[in-house]
This record gives C-alpha cells, sequence and structure tokens, in this order.
C-alpha cells in the first residue's frame, strides 16, 4: 500500500498517541469480554453453545495478545500491560464493566458489543500503519462467526417466551447507551482519519453500527433503544466517563493472578 | 423454534470430495453453520457445508440418512 507506515518514529506524536490509545482500548476490551464469556463456556443452554462459546472466549483472547504485542511499538511494555494493572486502568468498553450475570446478558454481549468493537476494528482494516493493518484480517475473519452467533442468539431469545424477550430488551436498553458513547463525540479521530489511520471519525462508527444492528435487532423482534448521547466527561484516552474500570475480579482472572501465585509456590530454588 | 439437527459436510482440499464429519442439533441454519464451524474446527478447511438432515431422502436403508443416533448434541454421531 502507498504510504505505508511501519514504525511509529514515523508518525506525529499526536498520531502516535491517538493510535496508542485506541489500540488499548481495543486489546483491553477483547480481553475483558473473552474472560467475561469463559464464564459460560459451561453455562450456556446447549452444548454446542458452550464449544461456541468456548471457542469465541478463545479467539478474544487472541485477538488481545495480539493487539497488547502490538504497544511495544509504542513504548509500552505488553507484559506489564497484560498482568500488572489495577482495574481503574483498564480502558474496556464501559458496556463490560458488569460481569454477564444471565444468557441473555450474554447474548446482548455477543450480539452488539462485540460487534460494536468489530466496527472499530473494520475502520483499521485499510490503516496505513501496516502492522496493525496485517493484524486486523485475521480478527475480522474469526468476528464473522462471532456476529452470526450472537445475531442468532438474540433472534432466538426475541421469538422465545415471553420473559426472555423481556430479559433480553432490558439487557439491551441497559447496554445500548455505554456502547454508542464509546465511539466518542461526532469528530472523534477526525485527525487520525484525514492522516489515513482510520477509515471513519466517531459519529461515522456510530452511523453505521447502528445501521448494522438495528435490523438484528429489529430481526429479532425486539425494540433498538434510544439514547441521548453526553460526552460532558468522556476521556478520549480511555473512551470512558467513569475510572472504575472493570469487575475487580475479572480483573485478577485477565491478569492470571492465580497462576501467578502458584508459579511462585513452585518456583523455588531447589536446594 | 424446535432444535433439529443438521448434518456437516466438509473437504480440506479442493480436489477432496465432500466428506460427512459429523452433526450439530440448532434452532436455525444460521447458528448451525457457526456451531459446525466451532465444533469441526481441526482442520483449516477448505470447504464446510451443512444442511438439514431432513433433506436427506434414504435410499437403501429404511434407517434416517446418516443414520444419525440422537444423543449427546455435538458429538460425532455416524454409526
Amino acid at each position: 500500500m502507498t504510504n505505508d507506515v511501519r514504525s511509529t518514529a514515523d508518525f506525529s506524536s499526536e498520531s502516535q498517541r491517538a493510535l496508542h490509545d485506541l489500540i488499548l482500548s481495543l486489546a483491553d476490551s477483547k480481553r475483558i469480554i473473552g474472560i467475561l464469556y469463559a464464564d459460560w463456556v459451561l453455562g450456556a443452554p446447549e452444548l454446542e453453545a458452550n464449544i461456541a462459546t468456548s471457542s469465541i472466549s478463545q479467539d478474544e483472547w487472541g485477538h488481545s495478545r495480539l493487539l497488547y504485542a502490538l504497544l511495544k511499538d509504542f513504548g509500552e511494555d505488553p507484559e506489564k500491560l497484560e498482568h500488572e494493572r489495577e482495574p481503574s486502568e483498564y480502558r474496556n468498553i464501559e458496556a463490560l464493566d458488569q460481569r454477564l450475570a444471565t444468557w441473555p446478558q450474554f447474548v446482548v454481549a455477543n450480539a452488539i458489543i462485540d460487534s460494536a468493537l468489530t466496527v472499530q476494528l473494520e475502520a483499521l482494516a485499510g490503516t496505513r500503519y501496516a502492522p496493525l493493518r496485517q493484524r486486523v484480517q485475521k480478527q475480522l475473519e474469526e468476528e464473522r462467526f462471532h456476529e452470526a452467533h450472537g445475531a442468532a442468539w438474540l433472534r432466538r431469545l426475541g421469538n422465545s417466551s415471553n420473559a426472555a424477550r423481556s430479559a433480553t430488551q432490558e439487557a439491551l436498553d441497559a447496554r445500548w447507551s455505554e456502547v454508542l458513547h464509546w465511539f466518542g463525540p461526532d469528530d472523534f479521530g477526525a485527525a487520525e482519519k484525514s492522516d489515513g489511520l482510520s477509515d471513519g471519525t466517531g459519529g461515522e462508527l456510530r452511523a453505521r453500527f447502528v445501521e448494522r444492528m438495528t435490523p438484528v435487532i429489529q430481526g429479532a423482534g425486539l425494540e433498538v433503544p434510544s439514547a441521548e448521547l453526553d460526552f460532558s466527561g468522556w476521556d478520549p484516552a480511555s473512551r470512558r466517563s467513569n475510572r472504575t474500570g472493570p469487575d475487580p475480579e475479572a480483573v485478577a482472572r485477565a491478569r492470571g493472578d492465580r497462576n501467578r501465585a502458584f508459579f511462585v509456590e513452585t518456583a523455588e530454588p531447589e536446594k | 423454534m424446535a432444535d433439529q439437527i443438521y448434518v456437516v459436510l466438509v473437504r480440506k482440499n479442493r480436489e477432496d470430495p465432500l466428506r460427512h464429519i459429523g452433526s450439530v442439533h440448532a434452532s436455525d441454519p444460521e447458528l448451525a453453520k457457526v456451531y459446525a464451524w466451532k465444533t469441526y474446527d481441526e482442520e483449516r478447511w477448505f470447504e464446510m457445508a451443512v444442511a438439514p438432515r431432513d433433506a436427506f431422502y434414504p435410499v437403501n436403508r429404511e434407517e434416517a440418512p446418516f443414520d444419525i443416533v440422537r444423543r449427546s448434541a455435538g458429538s460425532p454421531e455416524v454409526a
């Protein structure tokens, strides 16, 4: 591709910062969604769904690893990013702060929140930052199946009992506004767009997301929630309004705290 | 939407014949596609397709096509 950039040194410091923040936000969102999905590996309503959930969860884990590794080019230590941060330092989409306590909540995360991440990822498919572009394609191929799984289950729950439909609508209503805010103000990312790093501003990506989700939601017999956008207090670096971060237990699992405790116990020098 | 059985057909390379590798239970074809792809992921398939088992008519055997016994969903079920 013409104008390809292979090293972050060739970017302005503003572009470097913006791209770093974007990659970290995606990496953290994918890490957390992978952990939250994993809660359902044994609890999904049918065996095939357990298998799919397990595989989707591993996909997300893999995507986040690819993205964290990329941040080395930005002067970050991926090891520290993955294993040494507090919940308040995570930059995941706020819609993933809560655990997925019910299957309808899982389905909404799968159908809606995961798809929002994919819309953002697609905007990077033609980025002239070559190392990122090369990592996006594989992720998008896998995301096709995540999206199909989410949409099919949304349809199934929406066309099921009244209780299932209202639980799903409730989960959707609870998360919708947070997802829309994640894309940022309408002109967010305009500089990166004109610099060829991404192909959409916050407003454009939000519109793409709503356009894609509307038939999925309505096709499931559900209603697209209404949302008032308010970006006062919204931080462009973390793309969040609160600083509390995700569920601490989810972060402990994402960091592998227990694995490390185990490793420390067995890593005593032998005498 | 009741679950039905979908048979899963694959070929590893373009020149290979289609092979019946197993089946999944799913409520619709879209879900069947995802379940098949995620369940039978041991190879990088050149092609995978699913079809409702009911779409097949037995020719020389009385049993239903592919002789599938309804056991635990997801396991290979070819007798």
